[in-house]
């Protein structure tokens, strides 16, 4: 018997001995044996899924052993237990590369962060007010069951919502097998970047409501409509790792890069060529390119076939989109639109993208189109060095948007699962004001944000780290694969994982949902990978791809406010560094410097450096941004990259109840966008709105950056 | 000497993304200090993305370039530390030692790329984010000075490693935290000793530069300046 062995052996004995002692509650127990694979001081490495973005980046936990202070059964103890270190991407991984974004790392601080929800709790003061009593799991599924029951028993199962994410994968299949079976419609699904616009491109264009996957790695010239792709877009990780090798390091040389946006994106600022374009007119363009090819027997324009088939005047060469005609729209000079095109046609493999902004206009859908069409044009589907569509195991299930809370016959019962569209909502979509009218709310996230303190109960799930996780990622590499992983570490918590929590509840209504359900997340996982749960016939599909749509025209973008009195473009972008608010809880992202100002712990305006100096704004001033639908304040930056008819703002800041880290600092510039469509969807147009500017006053040092001035000036270097 | 640790930072890969920078505070427990502080110029990077404008609006561009320590053969904050606190260690590394520091910061004064970071608090990480601190890396407490270390904790484990195995290290096997986040692979870490090494010959590349050469601090890191697209025909 060697050491280890006898002090483990002394320890099972000791505990056995307690255990009779004291009637065997675990947690009263000091642990002295750490887990088998553990050694105090010598790290291992589990794998994991980075939950963050529809991404589905394979990641890899460094796992030690470690004094974790826990709860169980709601009592505080002191356990040793393996405890995530640090998060890193998983080589072995098809999407990831062993590779991992700045938010991916940082994710392990949700599972760490000081204000996780630890335990079940249940309303007492009015909605909203944040008054929460801790109760216990039993009392919270009760409560669950009951409304649910109450439901059934007055025949009226369609009015349960369940809201949540849109990540495609075997979750949401389940979680919409489970409505389906107890009679609810499909799960609402939000997000405020979605990419549904460009879902629904890829279904008229190519028959695939799926994002691209694209062949950066063997492209040789990329023409990119404002997709934010090495930022926060699509599969970051995935396309920046493609990025670097068609920069440098692969044989035939370097590709090039163009860009087209109103404002210099972090993507933008690593293009060889930045054309600035008016908002809105990104289809434009890609026509005008399209024509130049037609136009000049470079390609065929029958090529394009049924993406070309889709916008009107195609088979007649684009007439109307003549260089002189695509500078007249979109400002971009004739001669460069000329050049431009005879360049993406002399560089095959070329490949165009669009993504982001351009997308969020009112006829983001046509922009989208013009772009496929320019890509079918080219030859470049499902071509090496072009884009194509990840093959997925199963059609993705249908969802519904979120205006199936907003309408009139809302539900009576809600669940939310992790998502803020409270905070992610223009403040004209009145969402909070429409949940306040949804008579039960259940929430499952780890934290009270705005959305969750409407609710009634909350039930705090594990963190990805300590459950059962997987992922189907529908874009990102040639042949990505379903993905699944189990639970990196013991849970700190008295937290259960939600879809554990929706299959107990399943067992326990008045009438079990039949037939019955894998008992656990990790039994489905394993049963779908071998025998399969789900059927095919079981949930609907999504739209059946085939429906070709009517060919489509180009409508200027329609913008909301009058230009006289709302003179600015106002630009929100997703931040690099908190996405769309959803991770402006995690310190190292608020403290992470913006690739593009290096601010950090604030909002910030930005606008044109020259077009500040004639208002007289100076850096950090004060200046105040109204819309027609309601106004922000903050410290402005002066940005040379920004369109002079342009006001760009991050989106993350301005919570007013989401943890200690994010609550209180900035503002949201979503409040005071319009609730506009872009038209043919259903999605928000969150870069259709004007706005005006106005000084209200001097610098109230929030601006924080890290960095210094943004021109190198050589001559000050000597002279600190 | 047997190893001389050095690195190439490719400006054309870098896309100014930061995943090094979270990187680096996951590995090294570089504590976050808040708006108040950070307001006052007391975040703390070890690495950083600089960012440069070029021109204006339409014609305007951006560069972006990851600034770290540059470990530097004749580094100006090693001469001035009353205390070897910061000192060349036998690999080359531009060593902190942190029980020595006084908090003088002196070095940081003498430091031509602004890479060192005074503790100016005791860091704090609230409960449970205590957890995620790595152990390998031990925390600096007030008044004194810290930096990039090239991951020097990871360093002396594969050293370790290779030589209980007998065998030597094997380039690009071991990587600092930033380099082993960068999604583009912008960042080569490797022994400049090692001429075969890939560290080495990018630092041969005529693409390199060195930051503010002129200085005379001679810094192990090569930056690969960007490329500008020409028409494949010409080459």
């Amino acid at each position: 018997m060697d050491r280890r062995h006898f002090i483990k052996l002394t320890a099972i004995t000791g505990t056995g001995a307690a255990l009779t002692a004291c009637g065997n509650p675990e947690h009263q127990l000091i642990r002295f044996i750490p887990e088998d694979d553990l050694v105090p001081g010598v790290a291992t490495w589990k794998p994991t899924i980075c939950p963050l973005c529809s991404a589905g980046c394979g990641v890899t936990a460094r796992v030690m052993e470690g004094q974790a202070e826990v709860f169980r059964n709601g009592q505080p103890g002191v356990i040793s237990m393996g405890l995530a270190k640090k998060l890193e991407g998983n080589p072995e991984d098809a999407i990831s590369q062993g590779k991992l974004c700045a938010r991916g790392q940082a994710a392990i601080q949700i599972t760490y962060h000081p204000d996780r929800l630890a335990n079940p709790r249940k309303r007492t003061g009015e909605r909203g007010s944040g008054q929460f009593v801790d109760i216990s799991w039993d009392e919270a599924i009760k409560e669950l069951v009951g409304h649910l029951d109450a439901l059934a028993a007055a025949n009226s199962q369609a009015s349960l919502a369940l809201l949540t994410k849109p990540r495609r994968g075997r979750r949401l299949d389940l979680l919409a097998e489970w409505l389906r079976r107890f009679g609810a419609p499909a799960p609402v699904t939000f997000e405020l970047f979605s990419d549904d616009v460009l879902r629904r491109a890829n279904e008229i264009s190519f028959g695939v409501a799926q994002l691209p996957t694209l062949d950066l790695e063997q492209a040789q010239y990329v023409v990119s409509f404002g997709a934010d792709f090495l930022g926060a877009w699509n599969s970051p990780v995935a396309q920046s790792a493609a990025y670097g090798r068609m920069r440098q390091s692969r044989p035939g040389g370097r590709a090039k890069l163009v860009h087209a946006d109103a404002r210099l994106s972090q993507t933008a600022a690593n293009a060889d060529e930045f054309v600035a374009i008016k908002p809105g007119t990104e289809g434009v363009l890609a026509l005008g390119l399209a024509h130049v090819i037609i136009a000049n027997n470079l390609r065929p324009a029958a090529a394009a076939g049924r993406a070309g088939a889709a916008i009107d005047g195609w088979a007649t060469g684009l007439t109307a989109f003549t260089p002189a005609a695509v500078e007249q729209r979109t400002g971009v000079a004739a001669a460069r639109v000329e050049r431009l095109a005879r360049e993406f046609a002399a560089h095959p493999p070329a490949v165009a993208l669009v993504a982001g902004p351009p997308l969020a206009q009112s006829n983001g859908l046509f922009t989208a189109l013009a772009v496929n069409a320019l890509n079918a044009l080219a030859g470049s589907l499902n071509t090496p060095g072009g884009v194509s569509f990840v093959p997925q195991p199963r059609p993705a299930v249908a969802t519904r948007d979120l205006s199936a809370l907003l309408q009139e016959a809302a539900p009576k019962v809600l669940l939310i699962d992790d998502v803020n569209p409270v905070f992610a909502s223009p403040a004209s979509r009145q969402v909070a004001g429409a949940l306040m009218r949804i008579p039960f709310i259940a929430s499952f996230g780890s934290f009270v944000d705005e959305t969750s303190a409407l609710a009634d109960l909350i039930l705090p799930d594990h963190s990805f780290l300590e459950s059962w996780v997987e992922a189907v990622p529908e874009s990102g590499a040639a042949k990505a694969v379903p993905i699944s992983a189990g639970p990196v570490m013991r849970p700190l918590y008295d937290t259960r994982p939600t879809i554990d929590v929706l299959l107990d509840v399943s067992r326990r209504l008045a009438t079990p949902l039949a037939p019955a359900l894998p008992n656990t997340f990790e039994e489905f996982l394993n049963r779908e990978e071998t025998a399969g749960v789900l059927r095919a016939g079981d949930s609907a599909p999504a739209g059946q791809a085939g429906a070709e749509a009517p060919a489509l025209q180009y409508i200027a973008p329609q913008f909301d406010g009058d230009p006289t009195q709302f003179p600015y473009h106002f630009l929100p972008y997703a931040s690099q560094a908190l996405f769309d608010g959803s991770l402006a809880h995690l310190p190292w992202l608020q403290e992470l410097p913006d690739p593009t100002t290096s601010a950090m712990w604030c909002s910030w305006i930005e606008i044109n450096e020259h077009r500040a100096e004639e208002l007289g704004i100076h850096q950090g001033d004060v200046i105040e941004v109204a819309s027609a639908h309601g106004t922000v304040r903050a410290a402005a930056f002066l940005n040379p990259g920004l369109a002079p008819d342009a006001v760009a703002m991050p989106v993350g800041q301005g919570h007013t109840n989401f943890t200690r880290y994010a609550t209180g600092i900035g503002v949201n510039p979503v409040a005071i966008l319009a609730a506009a469509e872009v038209s043919g969807t259903t999605a928000l147009a969150w870069s259709a709105t004007r706005v005006k500017i106005t000084r209200v006053g001097g610098p109230d040092d929030t601006l924080i950056l890290f960095g210094g001035a943004t021109r190198e000036r050589p001559e000050e270097t000597h002279g600190r | 000497m047997a190893y001389r640790w050095g690195m190439a930072v490719d400006i054309d890969k870098c896309t100014g993304c930061e995943a090094c920078v979270t990187a680096c505070h996951a590995e090294n427990n570089i504590p976050t200090v808040g708006a108040g502080q950070a307001s006052r110029g007391r975040a703390m990077h070890w690495i950083r993305v600089e960012r440069y404008y070029e021109g204006s609006f339409p014609d305007v561009r951006l560069k972006f370039r990851p600034v770290l320590c540059q470990q530097c053969d004749n580094a100006p904050c090693e001469a001035v530390c009353p205390t070897y606190a910061a000192h060349q260690n036998e690999d080359g590394l531009n060593a902190q030692v942190y029980n020595r520091c006084i908090g003088t910061r002196y070095c940081a004064n003498a430091c031509t790329y602004n890479v060192r970071f005074f503790n100016f608090f005791n860091p704090e990480w609230p409960k449970p984010l205590h957890l995620q601190l790595n152990p390998d890396v031990s925390i600096r407490e007030v008044g004194v000075m810290e930096k990039c270390t090239f991951c020097v904790q990871r360093i002396k484990a594969a050293k370790t490693e290779a030589t209980a195995a007998q065998r030597e290290l094997v380039d690009g096997a071991l990587q600092p935290a930033c380099a082993q986040a960068c999604p583009t692979t912008a960042i080569i870490f490797g022994d400049l000793n090692d001429p075969e090494s890939r560290v080495a010959r990018l630092a041969r590349s005529p693409r390199g530069t060195k930051l503010l050469e002129d200085l005379g601090a001679e810094p192990k890191i090569t930056y690969l300046q960007k490329q500008p697209w020409h028409e494949p025909d010409a080459y």
